[in-house]
């Protein structure tokens, strides 16, 4: 290749004209010796041949891959099943502990009022007894209290009634 | 895709994917992270990929895209950006790597990497991978006209501070 065909093919490729094998071909001619003028030319088609043989500078790297492939498994239907069942029961959980602690504590804020004040439970019968007989006699004596206000009763039925005859009375005179 | 074909279409682009992730980090062992997640990605999605024509263009893509999450998360956590791109820079090659790069290489090294990111990307996958104008726009998502200016910018920004300075001295 001359040099005049050369640096027409250069022209083209610093404005972007020249094809993948043009392109080719200029790597080809600066990877030889080239005149003192092309020499910095020269060095940019060295440099980008270099960069392309750079390579992953680990040698178990396609093992390491390999073994990540076959470790990775796509999490499956199941999987997301159990896992969404999971957080569910989890919430449960939660909130089931947070009750179960807040009834403790207030347990222990307000202390229970009826407590048991009898070891025996006949004694406990006797006292029961005893404080229900209280409350029917009691009961017993309200009622006949309460019978008095029948006396009332009879009263407002009595002038009731005459009131009625009155009036009937009148109707029938007129 | 069963295992072999991965083994035969997909795992032999992990030079151009890393080459790629290089260019886009700057650190090898971040490059070397990008293309195993890349790899695993490609794996896993292996069912929706049947209908992918050009299998190494769409993880070129992958690459892409995780390369420059990983540099904006990056890029997010720094407190200060433009030490971050120095760090970038240096950290581009080893001690032993720099004293057998020629001199001129390093300079191109640096330079390529100073420029701005979509010229960056377009320069390296054409004038290094060799990759057609259609297969580039594809990678990176552009259309034909902006990988072509990217193209263009970037080759004139080579040549005006390299060839040029270098040739007459100035």
């Amino acid at each position: 290749m001359d040099s005049k065909h050369i640096e027409q093919l250069l022209e083209k490729y610093w404005n972007c004209d020249t094809s993948l094998e043009e392109e080719q071909h200029l790597r080809e001619y600066f990877r030889g010796d080239v005149p003192e003028p092309m020499k910095e030319v020269a060095e940019v088609f060295r440099y980008f041949d270099k960069q392309q043989k750079q390579q992953v500078n680990s040698p178990d790297f396609d093992a390491v891959v390999k073994k990540k492939i076959r470790q990775h498994r796509p999490e499956g239907k199941l999987v997301k099943m159990f896992y969404s069942y999971g957080r569910i029961a989890a919430g449960l959980l939660v909130v089931v502990a947070a009750t179960y602690f807040v009834r403790q504590e207030v347990r222990k804020a307000y202390p229970p009022e009826i407590a048991d004040t009898y070891s025996d439970p006949k004694l406990a019968l006797e006292e029961t007894k005893k404080a229900l007989m209280m409350i029917s006699k009691g009961f017993n004596r309200a009622q006949k209290e309460a019978g008095k206000i029948k006396v009332f009763n009879e009263a407002e039925e009595k002038i009731q009634g005459k009131a009625l005859h009155e009036t009937k009375e009148k109707e029938s005179k007129i | 895709m069963n295992l072999e074909t991965f083994e035969n279409r997909v795992l032999p682009t992990k030079n151009k994917l890393f080459r790629f992730a290089f260019r886009l980090l700057g650190s090898s062992e971040e490059a070397k992270d990008i293309v195993q997640e890349v790899l695993i990605k490609v794996w896993n999605g292996r069912e929706q990929m049947a209908e992918v024509q050009n299998m190494e263009a769409w993880c070129m893509r992958i690459t892409k895209n995780l390369s420059l999450d990983r540099l904006r998360s990056k890029q997010r956590r720094a407190t200060d950006p433009i030490e971050e791109g120095m760090e970038i820079r240096n950290e581009t090659l080893t001690p032993h790597e720099r004293t057998e790069i020629h001199e001129n290489m390093q300079r191109l090294n640096e330079m390529i990497a100073a420029l701005p990111e979509k010229q960056r990307q377009v320069i390296h996958l054409r004038d290094i991978e060799g990759y057609s104008y259609n297969e580039i726009c594809e990678i990176l998502e552009l259309d034909m006209n902006q990988v072509k200016v990217n193209l263009f910018r970037a080759r004139t920004a080579v040549r005006e501070k390299f060839v040029k300075i270098n040739a007459y001295g100035l």
